[in-house]
């Protein structure tokens, strides 16, 4: 059967890729967070993960306001990058694990979660941000096939938390029981705090941040305890989005090691952090 | 103490049942700037691309003067705002600043702690 690995929690704030695409990583205001990333890199090189399962959110580049899926599961064989307002951006396109996003699409079926089912889709920063902060930008194709779960963080009412980790738990279900040897990754994205909207724009919360990347390996069940109203009002209101990671965490064994973390803030108006976790037992 | 709700959280706009109904015209016409030939229909006359839209005057008129707070104000989503700014463009930290209301590097200073 296939085998989880780890997760990996990250921001996926728009000017990473901007700086990353002008190539201002090593400039005294990027090169403290790209430096961050780099344990997690070595990392990926070295465990060369088959399959990622990217959990993110499309902001409004590829889904409209006219359907809202609270979740949704790409089964492509490919994915583009969106056209943000500014074209694509030039990297390669998305490779996807198809056979595995339907057998996902089944068990989620199957234990209560009805996804949208998704055939022809392109993604924006919040999938391809990540990718590139662990993967690096590759010259041809990517070295890793992806399956994007899209959840609706944005237009209440959004998921509650304590629903997004059990859909983590019912992700490492459907990994352990897919018939294949290879390996998966499942990334989180979003957060940490950050506002853009109303008067409160620009509220940011360090401590919050540095206690979330902390909690998230060792109380994930008390972050999934938390009401939305909370992450809305610590985090901020495009900060809750952090509910995200908790799909990565449910997907994960209570106990983890804690490869990797780190925080910088602000990138952009975010507070921009990152964790990497591994499964233990596994040497 | 008050029960914490997500209508009364303070300053904080959310995308909830009110501003998707609110702003939905206006989300959509923002939408349309993901497609380039939209994008050139805009720069060459925001009037008659906006017209396409149904907007209401006051609408219309918070695109036409770039008033950010305005358009939020109206329904208008961040996320949507961000494709009309890209056009411009314009910083999302200036859109953050005049929603506030504060001058741009106050509000890099004061809210985000940045050095200017």
């Amino acid at each position: 059967m296939a085998r989880l690995i780890g997760g990996l929690g990250t921001s996926h704030v728009p000017s990473i890729g901007v700086a990353l695409d002008k190539g201002l990583d090593q400039t005294p205001e990027w090169k403290p967070f790209f430096d961050g990333y780099r344990p997690a890199q070595a990392w990926i090189a070295e465990q060369k993960p088959d399959v990622a399962v990217v959990v993110f959110n499309d902001h409004y580049n590829a889904l409209f306001l006219d359907r809202v899926p609270t979740f949704a599961v790409g089964c492509a064989e490919e994915y583009l990058p969106a056209d943000e307002g500014w074209g694509p951006r030039p990297i390669p396109p998305f490779r996807g694990a198809a056979d595995f996003a339907w057998h996902l699409v089944d068990t989620l079926v199957e234990r209560w979660f009805d996804p949208e089912v998704i055939q022809e889709i392109k993604v924006d920063h919040g999938l391809q941000v990540p990718m590139e902060l662990f993967w690096g930008r590759p010259r041809e194709a990517w070295p890793v096939r992806i399956v994007p779960i899209f959840v609706n963080v944005l237009q209440y009412p959004v998921p509650l938390p304590s629903r997004l980790y059990h859909l983590g738990k019912t992700l490492r279900a459907a990994i352990e029981s897919y018939d294949s040897d290879e390996s998966f990754v499942v990334v989180g994205t979003g957060g940490l705090s950050h506002q853009l909207q109303g008067a409160r724009a620009g509220f940011l919360n360090p401590d919050a941040d540095r206690r979330f990347l902390e909690d998230i390996a060792t109380r994930p069940e008390e972050l999934a305890g938390w009401t939305r109203e909370q992450y809305v009002e610590t985090f901020g209101a495009e900060g809750a989005e952090l509910i995200m990671w908790l799909v990565m965490r449910g997907a994960l064994s209570p106990e983890v090691l804690v490869r990797h973390r780190h925080y910088v803030v602000p990138a952009s108006m975010t507070g921009a952090g990152m964790v990497l976790l591994e499964e233990p037992d596994r040497h | 103490m008050s029960e914490l709700t997500l209508a009364t959280i303070p300053d904080t706009p959310l995308l909830d049942r009110p501003h998707q109904l609110r702003g939905y015209r206006l989300n959509k016409m923002a939408m349309g700037l993901s497609d380039p030939a939209n994008r050139a229909a805009f720069k060459a006359d925001e009037e008659a691309y906006l017209d396409r839209f149904g907007l209401t005057e006051e609408e219309r008129s918070a695109v036409l003067r770039r008033d950010w707070r305005e358009m939020i104000r109206l329904g208008a989503n961040l996320f949507f705002v961000l494709k009309i700014s890209a056009v411009d463009p314009v910083r999302i930290t200036e859109i953050g600043a005049h929603q506030v209301g504060m001058g741009h590097e106050d509000f890099l200073r004061e809210r985000l702690g940045k050095r200017v």
